[in-house]
Formats: C-alpha cells, structure tokens, sequence
C-alpha cells in the first residue's frame, strides 16, 4: 500500500467519522430505530434571524424523546444549498423515517427528492417551497400564507380608513418572492379600494435605518399628506414610527402603520399605540407537523398544502394580551 | 481649497480643472431635477422645535455616514491600498454599542462610554488590518475581506445573532440632534473632515502618503517610515468607520446585523473615486471625498423623491454614475470639445475652454 493510499484512506475514515459524529451529535447519541422512537431527520436553514430561530427552536421542542421521535438537525452550513443536499442524502442512507426539509434554495431538489421516495421515506416540507412545484415529490408542505397575510393587512386598512388614505408601501429588496407575494396579496384588495391611493412603494431591504431615511423623504415629497404606512415587516415599521416622530407627527394618529412578523419589539410597539396592525407570520407549526408526521407515518393522506394559521393584531390590547409569553 | 491670490476668476478656473468639480455638477444637477417635480424641494423652513428642517438637510444627515468612511477610504486609498472592511467595521460598532448601552443606565456617562467602546473596538480591527498589511505584508483587497467576512460575524457574536436596540437619549443625539439647527452628525463629520484634511496636507503625512501609494520602495529609500503610516491609516480608516457605524445606529438606536453598513464599503470607494483620488494610489483629495459622499446620499434621497420604482432604483443610480465617470474623464471632454469647435470655429473655443 503506498503512502498515498493509505492517506486517502485515512483521510477518508476521518470523513465518516466526523460526519457520524456530527449527524448523532444532536440526536443525543441514541443509536436509534432500536428502542421504539420514530427518528426524524430535519434538514434546516440554521441561523437567519429571529423568526428562523423561533421557527426551528419550535420544530426541536416539538419532536422530543417524550413524544416519541429522536429528531436529528442539520442546519444549512453558511445558507448554502449543497450542504443542505448532502446532509438530506445521508437521511436518506441512513433509512430515517420521515425528513423535514426547509430548502435554503427553492430549486434544484429534484434527484434528491426522487432518491427519498425510491427510499419510500416520506418528505414534508416546512415554511420555503420548492421550484416546480412538483406535488408527486414530497407528501405536503406546512408554511404560513403570504398573500394569505397580506391581504389580512389590506382588509384591516378598507376599515380603518372608511373615508379613504395615501399610503405608502415599505418593501422588502426587489424580486424576493416574499415581496412579490406580499405585494399581491395587498394589492389585491388594497388595489381594488378606489379611496385607497398609493402614492408610491420603495424598498428598505428589511432595514429600520433605511426605512426611517426613506419615509422622511416620502413624508417631505408628499406634505406630510401620508395616512397609512405599510412595511413588509417589523423592522422597517420601526424604522417608519421613528421618521413619523421627527417629522413632528403622531404614529397611530397622524399616519397609521401596519406591518408584518409579529416580533416582540413590534408587539411592544403596538402596545404602546405606535404601531397600528400587526400581522403576524406564524412561525410556531410545531404541533402541526406533529400531527402530519403521525398522520403520514399511519398511512392517511394529507393535503398537499396545510397553511398555518396567522394571528393579526390590531389594538394595544391585543399586543398586551400576547406579549407575556412571545416566542420571538 | 482652490482659492488662492489671484481673485474669484482664477478660483473658479481651478475649481473647473479640479475632477470633483463634476461631482458638484451632479448634485446641482440632482437638486434640479428634485426642483422641478416639486418647486419647494430646497426650501429650509424653521421646525417646531426650532431647528431647520428641509430636504437638504436630509441629504446631510444622510450624507454623515459616508462623508467618515470616504475620508478614511480616501487616506487609505492614497497608499495604493483599500479598505473593504469599513462596512462591517460599522455593524461591528454599531453592535458594541447597542449591547453596551442596552444594559447601561440612560445617562450621559454611558452614551460617551459606548462611543469610546466604538473608538477602541474599531481601533483594533483597524490595526488588525494595518498589521495584515504592512507587518505580514499581505495585499489590503486580501487582508480587508478577511476583516469584511469576519466582521459581520464577530457582530453576530456580539448580539447573539438579534437585531438588538437600546435607549440612550445622548447616543441619539449625535445621530438626531441639532446644534445651531443644523444637525449634529453633519457638523461631526465635516469637523472630522477638515481635521484630517488639515492634518495631512498642513503637515508632510500626506506627501509620504502619496509617496507610498506611487512607490513603496522609492519612499522607503527616501526616508519614509513606510510600515508606522501604514498601520495608522487604516487605524485611522478603522476608527472613522467606527464612528460611521456610531451615526448610522444611533439615528434608530437599532443595530441590524445583517443589514447596518451592508456593501457600505462600496459607496464609500465611489464617493473616493468620484473626488478625484485614484485607486491606483499617488493621488488623493479629501474635499472630493466629501463631496463623492453628499453625492451619494443626494442621489440615494433623490431615487426616493422621485418615487422610482424599487426595481428600477439600481439601474438609474448606475446610469447617473456612468454619466458622472464619462464626464470626469479627460478623454470623453476632449472629444466633446473637438466635436464642437469643429462645428463652431474657432471665435468660440475660448468660451468652450474655460
């Protein structure tokens, strides 16, 4: 054996060896399948913000030995797509019994897939979708609806604005499919309210300092003739109250905002009658995909879509009743 | 800067010949067309609490941020070098300071703590750089990403991955306040702006900057302590990106891991470029860096007064630079002149080179 095969040898034990251990790592070291637990192979994002973090926190209180399922995570290394597909290979190698997926990319999931169903083992799909749509590939994906969302935001602008407003919306970086299908849900109805007038849309890419200098701005091009502020989440809304004060103005009476997330600092904003509307966009479906998982692992169809239900707020009194127990 | 013995009409001729000159062309031009959608747009009226409030003090609030990172941009880019980490050396003291003062009491005291924080942490990120560079000897577009990369992620660390905000009314106050009316963060930057302006051009520093950026080995030889300059620019460049972090946190007293001074660094090299200071080194102007960064925020306020499309918003900033670049360039003007003295004799080439 030359020296040159022996170190890809070792090299290659060291490879299997770390990826073992990182693979049962965050099972707790259960060998699994042997002692009656159902495992679960979660492919994840991994760290992206406050609402990811409540989103998968939720998912690994949800899955627990006492429930009956030893969950392994595999969190995304860096977002990056490829890290996501080779962790999903070695689930399916392994022979889990179901995999959860939220894909960092919507495309190029295909062969993977297909591997996982040669494997006869069920895939869901949490919160990001996949591009095509192909139902065939995965048993049902469980994600709060954007437009769903969006349009609870417009509907609560028709009533609170009974003798119409100028609005003006704060969106996220152009092209973003969270954009677009915020936008649309929206316009949709905000659009079809003729006493509705949009004087205009800008991005803040999701940042409070970029949204408080873009609706200073706005406020000045328009003679502080501005009623109601719609920011695609809670940061530029923050940002938004922020411009609304130095402008001389009151947020909450002067210009209503409505944003979405439902953060704890937006709720506590609400609270305090800055904000206006909260939509949330709920990422606590834990229990849902609880019940699809024991529901597909008993052999009973599921619905190839499940949205979960999204709370709005839209008092003080309602931010106040939810802030006590906040998950994010 | 120009101005000099030989009255207002010679001042003017070298203010043409100067490359920043195009710059202020631009804003004028700018604030023009901001005029023409809405007639009242320069008009500077007396708010309720007694300051101006206007759109052209916006642009100079706005501008602050940009004005500190160009100017230590500028220094930087004088040694033939460049600073890629300004950006994150902003998110990395805008995150010091929001963790800082987020547990601290709501008084004076913390609010200079947390800029002196700033001033220490930026400091040494600074000096990471500067060592990477002139110690180790490493190539600054190298030494600066690593600092760029792992900046963001020492904010991460710092904040625990959340957008963290605090209240500290003094802290706002550099990014919100007024003094005289105008706003304070204004005033901070063109102060720190001159100081340096002065510093390097009243003395010999930047002489031996520039002696770098033309030949490392030649200024050596000549006598400049090439490896101490060095190291205190981009200390310099570190801690003025720290302070521009400091004004673009304390305006919302949020920090936004991922979002504050996000590809900042690239405005701040425009805004360098468009002054007049070459990034092959040699070369460089810090009133043209100053006005490179009201040029930039000008026109980002501009985009939003228009109301153009946030799709569209990348596209026209990039066509109002490209027209700026072909103007600056010597070449482009020379054909321009050609063109029309060959169509108007020569009774009006005075008038057209002037």
């Amino acid at each position: 054996m030359s020296a040159r095969q022996r170190i890809a040898k070792a090299l290659g034990a060291a490879t299997v060896g770390a990826l073992a251990l990182g693979l049962t790592a965050c099972g707790g070291g259960d060998s699994g399948g042997d002692d009656g637990l159902t495992t679960v192979g979660f492919v994840a994002v991994g760290p992206e913000g406050a609402w990811r973090e409540a989103n998968e926190t939720n998912i690994q209180d949800t899955f627990t030995e006492d429930a009956g399922y030893e969950l392994k995570y595999a969190p995304a290394t860096n977002l990056d797509q490829k890290s996501q597909i080779d962790a999903f290979t070695s689930f399916v190698d392994e022979g889990v019994d179901v995999i959860l997926l939220s894909a960092t990319e919507a495309t190029g999931w295909e062969d993977s897939l297909k591997r996982a169903q040669e494997a006869e083992i069920p895939v869901i799909l949490l919160d990001r979708g996949i591009e095509p749509d192909d139902t065939d590939l995965y048993v049902t994906r469980i994600a709060p609806d954007n437009i769903e969302v969006s349009t609870a935001v417009a509907d609560w602008a028709v009533a609170a604005f009974p003798e119409g407003a100028n609005y003006f919306v704060l969106e996220g970086p152009a092209g973003v499919s969270v954009v677009n299908e915020r936008n649309e849900g929206f316009d949709a109805v905000a659009g079809a309210q003729a006493s509705l007038v949009k004087v205009g849309a800008q991005t803040a890419n999701w940042s409070t300092e970029e949204a408080k200098s873009v609706v200073e701005t706005v406020l000045k091009s328009n003679d502080n003739d501005l009623q109601f502020i719609f920011a695609q989440n809670d940061e530029m809304g923050l940002g938004a109250v922020q411009a609304v004060q130095e402008a001389g103005l009151v947020p909450g009476t002067d210009v209503k905002i409505a944003t979405i997330d439902g953060t704890r600092n937006a709720l506590e904003s609400l609270a305090a009658g800055e904000l206006s509307f909260v939509a949330e966009y709920n990422p606590l479906f834990g229990e849902t995909a609880l019940e699809v998982v024991e529901k597909v692992l008993d052999g009973e169809d599921v619905e190839s879509s499940i949205v979960v239900p999204s709370a709005t707020f839209d008092s003080p009194e309602a931010a106040e009743t939810a802030l006590p127990d906040r998950k994010f | 800067m120009s101005a000099n013995a030989h009255g207002p009409a010679e001042a003017l001729k070298g203010l043409v010949r100067r490359q920043y000159f195009w710059g202020i062309v631009a804003i004028a031009l700018l604030l023009l067309v901001n005029l023409v959608k809405d007639p009242g747009y320069l008009a500077v009226t007396i708010g309720s609490s007694g300051n101006l409030v206007g759109n052209v003090i916006d642009i100079l609030r706005a501008a602050a941020p940009i004005v500190l990172i160009a100017v230590g941009m500028c220094l930087v880019v004088a040694t033939g070098g460049i600073d890629l980490s300004v950006g994150s050396v902003m998110v990395v003291a805008g995150a010091v300071s929001m963790e800082f003062l987020s547990g601290a009491p709501d008084t004076l005291g913390s609010g200079l703590a947390a800029v002196g924080l700033v001033i220490a942490v930026s400091a040494a990120l600074g000096a990471v750089n500067g060592v990477l560079v002139s110690v180790v000897g490493l190539q600054p577009f190298i030494s600066t990403l690593v600092i760029m990369l792992a900046g963001r992620g020492l904010a991460k660390v710092i904040t625990g991955g959340q957008n963290t905000a605090a209240t500290n009314e003094s802290f706002r106050w550099i990014a919100n306040g007024h003094v005289l009316g105008l706003p304070v963060v204004f005033l901070l930057a063109l102060l720190l702006a001159v100081a340096m302006g002065i510093l390097v051009r009243r003395s010999a520093l930047g002489l031996m900057l520039e002696a770098i950026g033309m030949d490392a080995k030649a200024a050596r030889l000549a006598g400049v302590n090439r490896r101490a300059l060095l190291l205190t620019v981009y200390v310099l460049a570190g801690v003025l990106a720290g302070l521009a972090g400091v004004f673009a946190t304390a305006s919302v007293m949020t920090v936004d891991v991922s979002r504050t001074g996000y590809q900042l660094e690239l405005d701040a090299i425009l805004a360098v470029v468009i002054g007049g200071t070459s990034l092959a080194g040699g070369k460089f102007n810090i009133t043209g860096a100053v006005v490179g960064a009201i040029l930039i925020a000008t026109l980002d306020k501009t985009v939003v007064f228009l109301g153009v499309s946030s799709s569209a918003t990348p596209a026209f900033k990039a066509v109002v630079i490209v027209v700026l670049c072909l103007l600056q360039s010597e070449r482009v003007r020379r054909a321009f002149r050609q063109r029309r003295a060959a169509a108007a004799r020569p009774a009006e080439r005075e008038a057209v080179a002037a």
